[in-house]
């Protein structure tokens, strides 16, 4: 099928890109009907039972789905008149801005204060007014601090830091209100310095971010491969069929993605970075026709004879690249699920191509052109040649010192590997320096912090969170839960009332408790209800007392923190077998870390099952158990390697990471496949072992070298990235290709020397 | 009689021209609506039952005896007496309101045998907790805003003035659109709007009856469109000029509720 498709490329190369342009047409006018999803929380489904009951107790407890915030930080403490000015100013100024919930914005001035004086309860915002006075400003600190409810949430214990809690309307874009919000910051002159955080700016920062690299970083590792194509093959048009090849799959694939109704996702915005990767196996084909051509002289014979040694490598590669995506469609996240089908589409279209495009156009060069470039290769002379038979040398001749090392290695990968730490946290996808982190840091660092959760304490009955056994084990949960240490403050009914009792006592610390009898409580909570604004009371118990929510603020988005407190959780209700409550997480930390452990425990699931696979189509390929085996290794260890090296460096094996594992099994399997085969072949005409694996090395080899080094010097540019898992994936790819091609060609010479006789006598 | 002198009024003025139709100052339609809404006759009981219903339909209910007296220059003296939830039964609040000043209140708390004085703070504050702000049960300072005649409407076949409110000074709206009845001058919908202009609170009178001669509201809804929260009063058993006396508002009282008056 493979040849037949040449052979009419080679005849009919004119039609043959005329067909695949009116193709690429169809997919381009797919384009604008792109939609993207830049929401995490779409990786789950709407019905999955986590997002389910998140969006329950989201509604039940009349909470805000996303919460932004700014920190408004002087240094030399807040309470002074002109910050203070400034908080009240810019609280008025973000009320205004469309996207905002006008009346559920918290700051100093909109949050109640529930406070005694003068043998009055008084019910206020925090700060009805500027104050002008010394005294005020002592009065009003004094007002602040002596309720713990706001310390840690709206101003910090330092006195450096007010907050204003921002929740957004449903739909709107957390960037554009966070861009609004440092435009109204610009115009205030004073010495006060302001950060915009929270995870819906993150979320929807990364989006916006996340097109901008797509749009740049894609075609500028297109443009530095252009180069190094260049570099090594001299022929503008053989490198623009290459180039070509890599953009049709991109084109295509996206566009049948678009096409088919999907958004673009955080994921589905890697794939084009992917099949440029997958494309560059044609390297492979450019690779053996100059060879072939400066050997034959004759282009057609060359196009032709290139097709019949190359071809049945490169269609391997692609089928075990595209089986290693496609076993992704099983898999129960519809984003991996969408990933993996169109890179798997997306290297069917670069296999297609190699046969068809590439072909065609070698044909429409001109001879005189191709020949003077082809007519620098030689494996016998050529400086990378000889270099890439050394090492082959070395892997032969000294394959007991190469074993050793390879094992030493091992050793050393599996050890790496031990130490992986699985943790994924969206903030740290942006770099340190970044005004994102920043925000996140000095936030977390000086409030109880950012991140939320909440912990829904269930009774099944009416009026069970009035009654004070419930009321002290929320309480008793909420001290072990600030325990630990990612936790910074909790928020519950149990706060409310004693902070109500002390205040109706004349401020009396004795009185700082809960009241034992279920009216006493009752009667607290209706003030309070009475006094405050309708959403006070509902977001944290419900009409009927029998549900109340713990409101949660954690130091870090990391999931390992949010862990850590499903954990003390489960291990309070162990401590306490007689409880009639029930605790159950929800809340966006929560969530998060339920789909960053979905995702990751899917994409190793379906990285183990492409690693059986793809054995399966190696022994296919080479029709020996034996050979499937022994190109197995150098995979095998380049996967370990690169993992040992993260759990080395203890770099979290988060998603992108995770992401990663699917691609290096698809990549990395390359190598071995066209050095075997080839070695194969080689062997096949001339009988001699060490002579087949010398020039397999040099020849062959130096496809493979030419393909990590395009690899390698294309992603290399992801380092300037703004975003890390774009950072990640770029080193990576690059550190793996390099490593799976060295691995290929030193220790395949090593292990067939080894297993020489076992091997081939089958 | 005074409702067929209204009448008559109103019979005479249709056959005037359609400007002549609202010759009356926009601010004066104000003021007679206020007085009909939050001033009818010289007292008032009745037994008040209040929902507060979230976006999820889940409610609160509240039910308490509400006494009103009117006082001289606009004074008001109300007492509050809830009856349900049954935890906090017996649990009575009493407010002074005065026009142009801050509110006297006070609280009773029986589970700690506790009178509370309340300080009074912003009346667009909440009013126990629902939808409603003080300002909303027991009227603005007619002063604060500026008024403007937008046009004549019918809702619901009843002919209304529409004016529109801005308030002086800023508070969290910015315009209040109001329909105000032409025969009764009951308020039958507000529209607030917010600093972002955009539409987030409606008052509506549902039910408006003719109770011991004076059209009364019997049912009133103050919806958060944006929020989805509302809260629903309904008004029953209202009897106007039953005889309240100034010494049921007072502390003793708030301890130990007149029975005659709380049913």
């Amino acid at each position: 099928m493979a040849s037949r498709l040449t052979q009419i490329s080679v005849e009919r190369p004119k039609s043959v890109i005329a067909v695949i342009m009116v193709l690429t047409f169809f997919f381009l006018i797919q384009f604008p009907k792109i939609v993207t999803d830049t929401d995490p929380k779409n990786m789950l489904p709407a019905s999955s039972p986590v997002r389910d009951y998140n969006d329950q107790m989201e509604s039940l407890f009349a909470l805000h789905k996303d919460m932004m915030a700014v920190g408004i930080v002087n240094e030399k403490g807040i309470f002074n008149p002109a910050t203070l000015e400034r908080i009240a100013r810019l609280t008025g100024e973000i009320t205004k801005i469309k996207g905002v919930v006008v009346q559920d914005v918290m700051s100093l001035t909109t949050v109640d204060n529930v406070l005694s004086g003068d043998g009055q309860l008084i019910v206020r915002p925090v700060m009805d007014h500027v104050p002008g006075s010394q005294e005020e400003i002592e009065a009003l600190q004094r007002e602040v601090y002596d309720n713990p409810m706001l310390v840690g949430r709206l101003v910090s214990a330092d006195r450096t830091v007010t907050a204003i809690y921002i929740p957004l309307e449903e739909g709107a874009d957390a960037k554009q209100v966070a861009d609004r919000i440092r435009g109204l910051v610009d115009n205030e002159k004073g010495e006060e310095r302001y950060y915009v955080a929270g995870d819906p700016v993150a979320r929807d920062t990364f989006g916006h971010t996340m097109f901008i690299q797509m749009a740049m970083f894609s075609p500028m590792a297109g443009l530095i491969m252009m180069i190094m194509l260049y570099l090594m093959f001299r022929n503008v048009t053989l490198i623009m069929a290459m180039m070509a090849v890599a953009f049709l799959s991109i084109l295509w694939s996206m566009g049948a993605l678009i096409g088919a109704g999907y958004p673009v996702h955080i994921m589905s915005s890697m794939i084009p970075v992917f099949l440029m990767a997958i494309a560059t196996d044609s390297v492979h084909i450019f690779n053996e026709f100059y060879f072939r051509l400066k050997e034959t002289g004759n282009k057609r014979q060359a196009i032709l004879e290139t097709m019949t040694v190359v071809g049945p490598p490169v269609r391997y590669t692609a089928l075990a690249t595209a089986v290693g995506f496609g076993v992704l469609v099983i898999m129960h996240i519809i984003p991996v699920k969408v990933f993996g089908l169109f890179v798997a589409f997306g290297t069917v279209v670069i296999r297609l191509m190699s046969f068809s495009l590439i072909p065609a156009v070698m044909m429409l060069t001109s001879d005189r052109s191709l020949l003077a470039a082809a007519g620098r290769e030689d494996e016998e002379a050529g400086k990378g040649s000889s270099w890439l038979r050394r090492l082959g040398e070395i892997g032969f001749h000294r394959y007991r010192a190469v074993a050793g090392a390879g094992l030493i290695l091992f050793i050393a990968a599996i050890a790496g590997v031990s130490q992986i730490h699985v943790n994924n946290n969206m903030v740290s996808w942006f770099k340190k320096g970044s005004d994102i982190r920043q925000a996140d840091t000095i936030l977390n660092e000086r409030l109880a912090g950012t991140a939320t959760a909440y912990i829904v304490a269930e009774s099944g009955e009416p009026d069970a969170m009035k009654r004070y056994e419930n009321l002290k084990a929320i309480g008793e949960l909420q001290r072990e839960l600030e325990g630990l240490p990612v936790v910074g403050k909790t928020t519950s009914i149990v706060d409310i009332v004693k902070r109500v009792n002390k205040v109706l006592h004349g401020n009396r610390p004795e009185y700082d408790t809960l009241p034992t009898s279920t009216e006493e409580t009752a009667q607290y909570l209706f003030l309070f209800g009475m006094s405050a604004k309708p959403r006070d009371l509902d977001n944290v118990v419900t009409a009927d007392y029998d549900k109340a929510n713990i409101f949660l603020q954690l130091k870090t988005w990391d999931a390992v923190a949010m862990r850590g407190v499903v954990k003390k959780i489960e291990e309070f209700k162990r401590l306490h077998p007689g409880l009639s409550l029930e605790f159950r997480p929800a809340g966006i930390s929560y969530f998060n870390m339920v789909w960053n452990d979905k995702v990751l425990f899917d994409m190793i699931k379906g990285f183990i099952i492409a690693l059986i696979v793809v054995f399966i189509i190696l022994v296919f390929n080479f029709r020996s158990f034996k050979w499937g085996i022994v190109s197995y290794i150098p995979l095998l260890f380049t996967i370990l390697l690169i993992y040992g090296f993260v759990g080395f460096i203890g770099k979290d094996f988060d998603m992108p990471i995770s992401v990663l594992s699917a691609l290096s099994l698809g990549m990395a399997v390359d190598f071995s496949i066209h050095f075997i085969r080839r070695f194969q072949q080689r062997y096949a005409e001339e009988q001699d072992v060490e002579r087949a694996i010398l020039w397999t090395a040099a020849r062959p080899g130096k496809g493979i070298i030419r393909n990590a080094i395009l690899f390698a010097s294309a992603f290399s540019v992801m380092i300037f990235a703004p975003l890390t898992p774009y950072l990640t994936v770029g080193l990576f790819i690059a550190g793996m290709m390099t490593i799976s091609a060295l691995l290929t060609i030193l220790f395949l010479p090593a292990m067939i020397r080894m297993l020489g006789r076992w091997l081939i006598s089958s | 009689m005074h409702r067929h002198l209204t009448v008559i009024a109103l019979l005479l003025m249709s056959f005037l021209s359609p400007a002549a139709l609202h010759a009356e100052e926009p601010a004066e339609i104000i003021k007679r609506s206020q007085e009909a809404f939050f001033y009818p006759g010289k007292d008032m009981q009745a037994r008040v039952k209040m929902a507060l219903i979230a976006k999820t339909g889940q409610e609160r209910l509240r039910e308490l005896t509400m006494l009103r007296m009117n006082g001289s220059g606009g004074d008001q003296k109300y007492f509050m007496y809830f009856h349900n939830p049954g935890d906090v039964r017996g649990m009575s609040f009493m407010v002074y309101k005065y026009p142009n000043k801050d509110d006297d209140r006070w609280l009773f708390i029986p589970s700690i045998n506790l009178v509370n004085r309340i300080a009074a703070r912003d009346s667009r504050s909440s009013f126990v907790g629902s939808d409603f702000t003080y300002e909303d049960v027991s009227g603005r300072d007619i002063e604060a805003d500026t008024y403007k005649y937008i046009k004549e409407d019918a809702l619901e076949g009843k002919p209304c003035h529409v004016i529109e409110s801005t308030p002086k000074n800023p508070t969290e709206y910015i315009r209040k659109i109001s329909w105000i009845d032409k025969t009764t001058y009951l308020p039958l919908k507000d529209e607030y709007y917010d600093v972002q202009g955009s539409l987030y609170k409606v008052f509506t009178a549902e039910k408006v009856e003719m109770i011991g001669g004076l059209p009364t509201a019997t049912k009133r809804t103050m919806a958060n469109v944006k929020s989805g929260h509302k809260t629903e009063v309904v008004f029953e058993g209202i009897a106007y000029n039953v005889g309240l006396s100034d010494d049921l508002f007072t502390e003793r009282y708030l301890r130990k509720p007149p029975e005659k008056w709380i049913k």
